[in-house]
């Protein structure tokens, strides 16, 4: 169901980006650095906002004809970034909101690799095939 | 209406719009010069009232957005300036008339209108006219502004009365019905008199004049005006004019709110008014009410605060505004203008997130199909908006596409100049700097798919530009920084365009300085090769320099007293880091080794690769090299040569690469190791190369030696045999030699040398010098060759470490409790090296002859150079004696020295001692020689008091004074021997020494002493005795069926020696006493020696 999914580091650069379309990979990460801008202006917007409060789900930073494009950011500010095909109605926000969590756990169990630097591309195969996994289901 | 004007922003409601314009031939300077002083004048306070004027220039103005000037009347065109050049009177009519027919355009709107005429002068230009100004030139033309004032305030008067006479109007029966143009043909046939209609245009005209009373400068009745038009039109769904309605309403609470304006051009917009301070500004605009009379009363306080709109609100309206425009396709641009206005106003209000939602808004407003020129203004403001709102990243995009819209193939002449701009411009929104310093900092983190993208469309703009300087420096910047993210085939790709580029236009060092300021800074390959590790090399050992002892004292670098202290121990350590022990000589190639590896999966050629220098004046000698496609750690060596002296640092090393020249240095390049880069350059010495008559000799001395040789030689030679040495000194360097020094060191062998093993004169060859550069001098050294002689050291060594000192032991001393022990000890620890037979075994002897050399300014600082020559001297068994004795000769101060001599060659060789004639021994012969010598006494040879008195040790005193007797026998003797088939050989005669055997009986009285291998033995049958005793005791131990033990020497010695010295004790000892000595000892013995006696008995009488 997405065919886009991108962690970003918080300092904005990205730790993985895939998509499936592979030759629209540009694109994708076209659409992906565009919507850090959205990012960025929701996480300025919620800094004054309670952390223990804070919903980490961004929603949907920007529709485009073809994509929706949902963020998601961390505590420790690392950005997850989902674009899903618009013409997906099915997909609802709870849903989203599912995947950025299994997102989430995911990335956590990459950090908790002791050989894997923070701020490294990200090369692992658990996480990889989750994000296969959530690519290929429902498409 | 179809062309936008994105420059739009909510205040310039209230301006007034005027267009200036050129008439006739006017060049675009001249024009330009005028229309910037006409539109400086851009606000005016009229009449001393506090309403402020403020008027939009235009140079340019499509007419048909001049139709929509009811629906918004800042769209409509109320001035017309023509400015025009005429120079006779006779043009004057002519240009009149393209005034009237430049007029007749915006005719339908224009309140006023002037013509400014340049050049003509006469009587045309006497006559005073209001519409006319005549001015003889472009400099002489002062009046203008005051024209222009006088222009603006007639403007004012019919917008004044237009105001009124509209305002008034709604007593009138019969309002008339504004519409937009697209909207007339719809009306036709309308009931007019309905009340719908009736609303319709009341509230048309309310609104209308709401935007007269804002250009007016009556703020706060525009405010009611419009809220009354909101109220009509909505009431009877006139969606467009109810939008335009809400957007005056809009415009005039920004003007309220923010009179600093959204539009980001206040500062030339209105000098004057933003430098009122706000609250000043609030002061004025009750006065405004007040002088019109219209609301005098304190109410319009409230009123005001009722009618302006929350800066919250704006937005909200700015929505409605948008959603009722966006139902009319025809007022596409009205609606994306409201757009643009509306993210101006966000922006200043900093809520990003919602400007972004108008801009997507704007995005997808579908005008008609517009011009690529359009198109490419269209993103470009679109870029600017999202950069206003601070979504950068948004912005760089839409440049990035604005850019490629200048180049599409759709346009006949690709702008490849703009879009080359543009591209730069997106630059920071893709975070990617142009220099490469930004990248040193480890793994490069970014967006490099995008950002690599962006590099490869800056090559292709800069390369159609015709700039090939730019396309290779970005190429050379896309290599270097992207290298890690780039495939093997982009890697293939950018190289060969790369390659391409630079037979054209080879790649610099220099800083590339764009037309707009922007500075290109070089791009050094450093990663290719990549450079991991930098040792600055010693000079060769032969060549390295070295400080005088004398002067050494005065150098020391320690300024502490203390051998040690914590405080300064750390700066110490800094230096070293940073500065190298050893030097470097002024003239000579010193080298650097740089360890690299080839990233590149082909192979990579670097051509001119060389050291870059400071201090020191360098002459790099650059390299070539070829690395192979990912190769490993591959060493490289820069060389170069110091032209004067003094601290030398090395600070990088420059490649061509590619045809692109790079300076890498040091400092900038990441994880690299070096061994600090700062070398002493000393001045320069001479050299110094030897050549020798004898064969280089691959093989190095034992690594123990410590020195480092530079050349060796070997020679083979016999023992005892002398060779000479030529040493050829030749000064190859470019100072004169004028001091040397020769020292020589033996390596210590296991064997012991007699005499000197090396000899030389040096007088000779120093007389030669100062030897000039490219002279050469000889030196010839000798080499003797004197090792023992005996084969039984072994054995003798043996009696010798057991301590027991026979000498002067009585014959019938009770010998075997001495004995006896050391049966059981002996064979337990055998001396090492006798593995032996011993005869055939080759020595080796091993010294190093050592130059000290030095001249020239190196020599006047102290620096001298060392050179080394390494010789090997394989020491080749030539003959031995197997056994000395002395027989009393007819004369008592004469006696008989015998010895068996061994010739282990395998040449026939001749034995001669003094007096004697030669002997002849074939290869491998034993035979037995007497020589006739005088007795003498040792206690009376003169010692040198001096040198005895240097060794203190008594052991040593001892050895020195062996030493010289055995020299003294020695000389007695002179025993040599010749190879007779070797012509080489046969000048070596008079130095076979028996130093290991110095034949000392020659005194059998009082003195009688035999020295083996330095045990003296007083009495020779005693130690011989015990030799035989020994090996009978092995001969019956053998007998009794007692294996003999591998690699016991001292058994298969003793059997040898049992033999010898049975013959010997019957030969000269006599029978009789051999019987009753072997009797002692051994039965087994006794029964061999009656035997040997009856044999001999027999002999005898024979």
């Amino acid at each position: 169901m997405a065919v886009c999914i991108a962690v970003i580091a918080k300092e904005n650069y990205p730790l993985y980006i895939r998509s499936i379309p592979a030759e629209h990979e540009l694109k994708f990460h076209y659409t992906v650095h565009t919507s850090l801008d959205v990012v960025d202006e929701k996480v300025s917007a919620m800094g004054k906002a309670l952390v223990d409060q804070r919903e980490l789900y961004l929603g949907l930073l920007y529709p485009t004809e073809d994509y929706k494009v949902y963020g998601y950011v961390t505590n420790s500010k690392v950005k997850f970034v989902m674009v899903v095909d618009s013409s997906n109605t099915a997909l609802r926000d709870n849903e989203i909101r599912s995947m950025f969590r299994k997102l989430h756990n995911s990335y956590t169990d990459v950090m908790c690799n002791p050989f894997y630097n923070p701020g490294d591309r990200i090369h692992s195969r658990a996480f990889d095939n989750m994000v296969t996994s959530m690519m290929v289901q429902g498409c | 209406m179809s062309v936008p004007d994105y420059m739009q922003c909510a205040e310039d409601h209230q301006t007034l719009l005027v267009v200036v314009q050129p008439v006739g031939i006017v060049s675009e300077e001249n024009f330009f010069r005028i229309y910037k002083r006409i539109s400086s004048v851009s606000q005016i306070n009229v009449r001393d009232s506090q309403r402020v004027l403020y008027i939009r220039y235009r140079h340019h103005y499509p007419p048909e957005n001049n139709e929509w000037g009811d629906f918004q009347t800042h769209r409509k065109v109320v001035g017309l300036i023509t400015v025009t050049d005429c120079f006779s009177a006779k043009d004057w009519p002519q240009t009149f008339e393209k005034f009237h027919v430049q007029k007749e355009i915006y005719g339908s709107t224009l309140y006023d209108s002037r013509l400014f005429v340049f050049g003509l002068q006469g009587e045309i230009a006497e006559q005073p006219r209001t519409d006319v100004a005549f001015y003889p030139n472009y400099d002489e033309c002062e009046s203008v502004e005051k024209r222009i004032e006088d222009f603006i305030e007639s403007l004012f008067i019919v917008l004044e009365s237009k105001r009124l006479d509209r305002a008034t109007d709604k007593s009138g029966d019969k309002i008339p019905l504004l519409c937009v143009p697209f909207e007339k043909k719809d009306f036709v046939g309308l009931d007019t008199d309905s009340r719908h209609y009736k609303k319709r245009c009341q509230g048309r005209m309310r609104k209308h004049v709401g935007d007269l009373c804002l250009q007016a400068g009556m703020l706060q009745d525009s405010l009611v005006h419009y809220h009354m038009s909101v109220e009509l039109l909505r009431s009877v769904n006139d969606f467009l004019w109810l939008g335009a309605a809400l957007e005056g309403l809009c415009s005039a609470s920004v003007i309220y709110h923010y009179p600093g304006g959204t539009g980001g051009k206040t500062g030339a917009r209105r000098p004057q008014g933003s430098s009122l301070p706000a609250d000043a500004g609030n002061r004025h605009r009750p006065g405004a009410l007040t002088t019109n009379g219209i609301n005098a009363d304190t109410s319009t306080e409230i009123g005001r605060a009722k009618n302006c709109l929350s800066p919250e609100d704006i937005i909200d309206k700015y929505k409605e505004a948008i959603s009722y425009y966006s139902k009319y396709k025809n007022a596409g641009v009205i609606e994306l203008e409201a757009c643009v206005k509306a993210v101006r106003v966000l922006a200043i209000q900093k809520r990003s997130m919602e400007a972004s939602e108008f801009l997507q808004n704007a995005v997808y407003i579908n005008l008609r199909q517009l011009s690529e020129e359009e198109k490419i203004q269209r993103y470009s403001i679109l870029s600017e908006l999202y950069e206003l709102i601070g979504f950068h990243r948004k912005s760089a995009f839409f440049k990035r596409v604005a850019a490629m819209q200048c180049v599409a193939p759709s346009i006949a002449e690709p702008g490849w100049r703009a879009c080359y701009k543009l591209l730069l411009e997106t630059l920071p929104g893709y975070s990617l700097s142009l220099d490469p310093k930004d990248f040193n900092k480890g793994t490069h983190r970014g967006w490099a798919a995008v950002q690599m993208r962006l590099l490869h469309e800056l090559v292709y703009a800069s390369r159609r530009m015709g700039n090939p300087a730019l396309s290779v420096r970005h190429l050379s910047f896309l290599l270097q920084t992207m290298l890690d993210f780039l495939s093997d085939q982009e890697k293939k790709d950018v190289t060969q365009s790369l390659e391409s580029y630079t037979s054209k236009c080879p790649g610099t060092m220099e800083l590339l300085s764009l037309p707009d300021g922007l500075n290109l800074p070089p791009v050094p390959f450093t990663k290719l090769p990549i450079v991991r590790r930098v040792k600055l090399l010693n000079l060769p050992a032969s060549l390295q320099p070295q400080k005088m002892k004398s002067l050494l004292g005065q150098n020391m670098s320690t300024k502490s007293p203390f051998i040690y202290s914590p405080i300064i121990a750390h700066n110490r350590g800094e230096e070293r880091s940073k500065k190298i022990d050893f030097q470097w000589v002024q003239g000579d190639v010193c080298e650097v080794q740089l360890m690299v590896y080839n990233p590149m999966p082909f192979e990579l050629r670097v051509e001119n690769m060389g050291l870059l220098t400071s201090g020191v004046e360098f002459e790099s000698l650059p390299a070539a090299l070829s690395l192979p496609a990912e190769s490993g750690l591959y060493p490289v060596t820069l060389v170069g040569v110091p032209r004067s002296t003094g601290q030398i640092t090395i600070n990088g090393y420059h490649t061509t690469v590619f045809g692109v020249f790079s300076d890498c240095l040091l400092d900038s390049l990441p994880g690299i190791k070096t061994n600090g880069s700062t070398v002493e350059v000393i001045p320069a010495l001479p050299r110094l190369q030897i050549s020798t008559s004898l064969p280089r000799s691959a093989r190095t001395l034992q690594p123990a030696s410590g020195d480092e040789i530079s050349t060796n030689v070997s020679v083979q030679l016999y023992n005892g045999e002398t060779q000479q040495l030529d040493i050829k000194l030749e000064n190859i360097g470019t100072e004169p030699l004028e001091k040397l020094e020769v020292t020589s060191k033996i390596l210590t062998t296991k064997e012991k040398l007699y005499g000197d093993f090396l000899s030389w004169k040096l007088e000779e060859t120093l007389s030669q010098f100062p030897l000039q550069p490219g002279k050469t001098a000889t030196f010839t050294v000798n080499i003797k060759v004197k090792l023992d002689f005996s084969c039984q050291e072994n054995l003798l060594q043996d009696l010798n470490d057991d301590g027991i000192s026979v000498s002067g032991l009585p014959l019938s001393s009770p010998f075997r409790q001495v004995v006896k022990p050391r049966v059981d000890s002996k064979p337990v620890n055998p001396p090492e090296g006798s593995k032996t037979g011993d005869f055939s075994h080759v020595k080796t002897l091993e010294a190093i002859l050592n130059f000290k050399y030095s001249g020239g300014p190196g020599h006047v600082d102290g620096y001298y150079r060392n050179l080394s020559l390494g010789i090997h001297v394989e020491a080749e068994p030539s003959v031995f004696f197997t056994r000395v004795s002395t027989l009393p000769a007819t004369s008592t101060r004469q006696c008989h020295l015998l010895l068996d001599v061994f010739n282990s060659t395998e040449h026939e060789l001749t034995i001669s001692a003094k007096n004697n004639e030669e002997l002849i021994l074939h290869a491998g012969e034993c035979q037995r020689m007497a020589i006739q010598v005088d007795k003498f006494n040792f206690e009376s040879f003169p010692e040198s008091p001096a040198e005895r008195t240097q060794f203190t040790n008594p052991k040593q005193l001892e050895e020195e004074r062996q030493e010289t007797r055995g020299l003294e026998i020695n000389s007695k003797l002179d025993i040599h021997w010749n190879i007779i088939s070797f012509e080489s050989v046969e000048g070596i005669l008079n130095q076979l020494v028996l130093e290991h055997l110095q034949l000392a009986p020659l005194q059998w009285g009082d003195h009688s002493f035999l020295s083996l291998n330095h045990v003296r033995v007083n009495e020779v049958p005693c130690s011989l005795l015990w030799a035989v005793y020994k090996s009978t005791y092995y001969e019956s131990d053998l007998n009794k069926g007692v294996q003999p033990r591998k690699n016991d020497y001292f058994y298969f010695h003793s059997l040898l020696l049992t033999f010898h010295l049975k013959v010997y004790l019957v030969a000269y000892i006599g029978i009789d006493i051999a019987v009753w000595f072997f009797f002692l000892l051994s039965n087994e013995c006794s029964v061999f020696l009656y035997e040997e006696r009856t044999q001999h008995t027999a002999l005898k009488s024979e």
